[in-house]
């Protein structure tokens, strides 16, 4: 009698609890459900003067997120920006940081949990496709023209085509014709010194290593070198992955991305992994540079490494670091665009805004954010702070100075907060004084510049998620140490990482991908 | 005063002791002290040279780094002690008082509640549902609730303390019942001083939890004054760490903080204060867990 009451009291509570987990559910549901019957029709308020113009009668505060980390100024620039917010459009903006620790859960987390924000940064790298194909966005294709026309209006077709899913436009792209490919910055004053040919093409970079190496005495690739040598092996041979940069399933070349193959299988990878062992073994990196921490760039500018991977505009960056730390070092960087001529621009969502599905008030947010694009004031305060305290005018109308004359970069650090979903070309600023080079090779990749056709490409694995896993744990195990050239037998180990391969189900997966692709590719009308 | 004549043996014996034990102590503190000076070297001397006992070149630079707003560490260091403070008070007194009532012969439902607290430890709704329950439903988004009562009550830590009052004679509370003392009572005055020992071990994982938790702050807090100090010294090194590697334009001389260095700073930062104040609070803790036997 007794232990039948224990386990009614027992049932009768684990079902309370499943009632009110299931009512608390369809609760936040409802809730959803309701915003976004609102929010695809605009607040209507009786008392609009012009029914043209967008209705700011009502005082609205904004909930923005933006990732990374804020400045120490961020307080005062936000008030003076709210400042102006509130002249114009009546509006207040609260702006949140992810900060940088774990800022992809956390951004995860706002978006899937249906939490009240209304606009924020959205980008190809922060998972933009799988998010909108998951319907965390809000379609704002029929508020554009209305809320945020000069944007609707000189943002390209081509770039409203990057963030249209399903006929529904999900974000707003930046304006930023950006390069980023990747390449070595190397020491270009020991190559002239050691007299090895201009670099070039593989040839001419075996022999600057291998001189650094005899006759400097230096490892050329120190600290950590997996990526610095991939990076060389995927540009060289110019394939183009599907399923994370470092998976062997991939395209032949940018001219046949139909052309997928699994590259572990092919000779090219053959003779390429047996010329790392003979690299390895010549000391071009050290044998524990798997497990070091040290990245080859500071090893750089202590004098005990020559190379080191960077994009373009990171390249400048570190060349000026050099120049600021009074390093006596000339460095010189060969992009890995010039294995095969051609250049890729980013995606226009490699930065942008998007507003969220539960926003409150994802009219307001546009304004705001049309505003911030178009209006040079907004703009200059957002994306360089203050003026005479962050930066102060340069030479021309184009450029600026950072920090302003008379200000401590120690004490006012650079403001740099990821402003870049709202970037817009005309109102871009350069600094004086930046590295003359970056200016000379985005020249050289506008001449040679193709259409981006590849990055949009966003591959659901659910169906062959067992075979993936599989896969990606034998790329670290396998592929890595054979990159690197850290195995005894090259042979054998090859021949294991390919059977394993096989057995994992690689080729079920590459059938996947080669299905998908081709769809994709088709929709999007690309030969 | 009678002298021992200390046998040979005894000699050998003692010495050997304290060889081993000064070595035991050198392995536990050679880390600690590479870590301070560390903490103390200069950025390039770490990548060249790797970490030293005494440092090439003595430099400020990563505490400068760390501190370049001192006054949100202060405050950041407020709201910790603060947080742990009143959480651990507030949740020994929760958890003792659950495991008093779980640990009551009177008590009918007590196995079932047992197995219900015990319940979640199997199960959870996952990161999600809970988040949502948090800000969503619950509306701590931003607010020191938000870090103050997920760690509260732990159902590790009730169990944990019922298991140990369990250990407490019956007979106690009986007599004490007999003289006429209510429940409450007999929980604060004669309980409470028998789980001593049992107390200090929850007060102790209480505080650390409280002391080393980031991952509230990083997920439900927004404003840098609400941060708890380990959140602000995780973010101080995420933001250095994506300096040093950073895709922005950045085209001008550029002051970039160190990052190995700032890591032992930090570290300095974050257990200084406890290793200084240990010494001092050691002694209740043996004291609490020693005292608290039953006298037969």
């Amino acid at each position: 009698m007794k232990r039948n009451r224990g386990t009614w009291l027992k049932l009768s509570m684990v079902l309370t609890l499943a009632v009110t987990l299931l009512a608390g559910c369809s609760g936040s549901n409802e809730g959803a459900q309701g915003n976004n019957a609102n929010a695809g029709n605009g607040s209507t308020t009786a008392n609009q003067q012009d029914p043209s113009k967008p209705d700011t009668s009502e005082k609205v505060e904004l909930v923005w997120y933006l990732v990374g980390d804020a400045h120490k100024d961020q307080e005062q620039i936000v008030a003076e920006w709210n400042k102006m917010l509130e002249k114009d459009l009546n509006t207040t903006v609260k702006l949140n940081f992810t900060t940088w620790n774990d800022w992809a859960t956390k951004y995860n987390l706002l978006l899937t949990s249906g939490e009240k924000v209304d606009m924020m940064f959205a980008s190809q790298w922060a998972d933009f496709y799988r998010l909108a194909k998951q319907g965390a966005f809000l379609d704002v294709k029929d508020m554009l023209p209305k809320y945020a026309p000069d944007t609707w209006n000189q943002i390209p077709k081509e770039n409203w085509a990057d963030v249209t899913i399903d006929g529904k436009i999900l974000a707003i792209p930046s304006t930023y014709n950006e390069y980023a490919p990747d390449g070595w910055v190397y020491r270009e004053d020991w190559r002239k010194e050691l007299g090895t040919p201009e670099i070039k093409d593989l040839a001419s970079i075996e022999a600057y290593l291998d001189a650094v190496k005899t006759k400097k005495n230096v490892t050329p690739i120190n600290g950590i070198a997996f990526d610095n040598v991939f990076k060389l092996f995927r540009f060289s041979h110019d394939y183009q992955p599907y399923i994370n940069e470092f998976s062997p399933i991939a395209s032949t070349s940018y001219d046949n991305p139909r052309d997928i193959i699994n590259y572990v299988e092919t000779p090219e990878y053959e003779a390429w992994v047996k010329k790392m062992k003979d690299w390895q073994q010549k000391g071009y990196w050290t044998s524990n540079s798997l497990s070091s921490k040290q990245e080859a760039g500071d090893l750089i500018k202590t004098g005990q490494g020559a190379v080191y991977w960077r994009n373009p505009s990171a390249a400048g960056g570190f060349i000026n670091e050099i120049k600021a730390k009074k390093l006596n070092m000339e460095i010189g960087y060969f992009p890995f665009t010039r294995f095969h001529n051609y250049a890729v621009p980013t995606l226009s969502i490699t930065n942008g805004m998007a507003i969220p599905k539960n926003a409150a008030n994802p009219e307001r947010a546009l304004m705001v954010l049309d505003k911030l694009r178009n209006d040079p004031k907004y703009f200059n305060l957002m994306t360089y702070g203050i003026e005479g305290r962050h930066w102060a005018k340069g030479k021309d109308e184009k450029h600026i100075v950072v920090p302003a004359p008379g200000v401590d970069l120690n004490e006012v650090p650079r403001y740099d907060i990821a402003s870049w979903g709202w970037r817009f070309e005309p109102n871009m600023k350069k600094e004086d004084g930046g590295w003359e080079g970056l200016d000379k090779l985005n020249e050289e990749f506008k001449a040679i510049s193709r259409p981006n056709t590849l990055s949009s490409i966003t591959l659901d694995f659910e169906p062959v998620s067992a075979e993936l896993a599989a896969v990606n744990q034998l790329v670290e195990q396998y592929g890595r140490p054979l990159m690197l050239g850290l195995v005894k037998d090259v042979d054998q180990k090859l021949k294991e990482y390919r059977e394993k391969l096989k057995a994992a189900g690689i080729d079920k997966l590459k059938e996947y991908v080669k299905t998908e692709v081709d769809k994709q590719l088709t929709a999007k009308g690309v030969q | 005063m009678r002298t021992f004549k200390t046998e040979p043996s005894t000699i050998v014996f003692n010495l050997i002791g304290y060889v081993l034990l000064t070595l035991l102590a050198l392995f536990c503190i050679t880390p600690f002290w590479l870590m301070v000076s560390g903490s103390f070297s200069d950025e390039m001397d770490i990548v060249s040279r790797g970490f030293q006992i005494i440092p090439d070149n003595f430099s400020w630079e990563a505490y400068k780094s760390v501190f370049q707003t001192p006054e949100q560490i202060y405050r950041a260091y407020g709201v910790t002690v603060g947080l742990t403070v009143v959480g651990s008070l507030l949740g020994l007194f929760l958890t003792s008082m659950a495991g008093f009532v779980l640990s009551r012969q009177e008590f009918k439902y007590r196995n079932s509640f047992s197995f219900f607290i015990y319940f979640t430890t199997l199960f959870s709704g996952g990161l999600i549902p809970w988040y949502i329950l948090m800000v969503n439903q619950l509306h701590l988004k931003d607010s020191y609730l938000a870090l103050l009562l997920p760690p509260l009550l732990s159902a590790w830590n009730i169990i944990l303390m019922k298991n140990f009052m369990k250990s407490i004679p019956d007979s106690i509370v009986e007599s004490a019942k007999i003289d006429g003392a209510g429940e409450f009572y007999i929980y604060w005055k004669l309980i409470l001083p028998l789980s001593t020992p049992g107390l200090a071990t929850i007060g102790l994982f209480l505080a650390l939890s409280y002391w080393n938790d980031w991952f509230l702050a990083n997920i439900f807090i927004t404003s840098p004054e609400k941060y708890p100090l380990q959140f602000l010294l995780y973010k101080i090194l995420a933001s250095a760490a994506v300096l040093q590697t950073n895709a922005a334009n950045y085209v001008s001389a550029n002051v970039t903080p160190p990052t190995e260095t700032l890591k032992m700073a930090v570290a300095v930062v974050a257990t200084g204060p406890i290793v200084l104040l240990y010494p001092f609070v050691q002694r209740y803790f043996v004291k609490g867990l020693t005292i608290g036997a039953v006298k037969g």
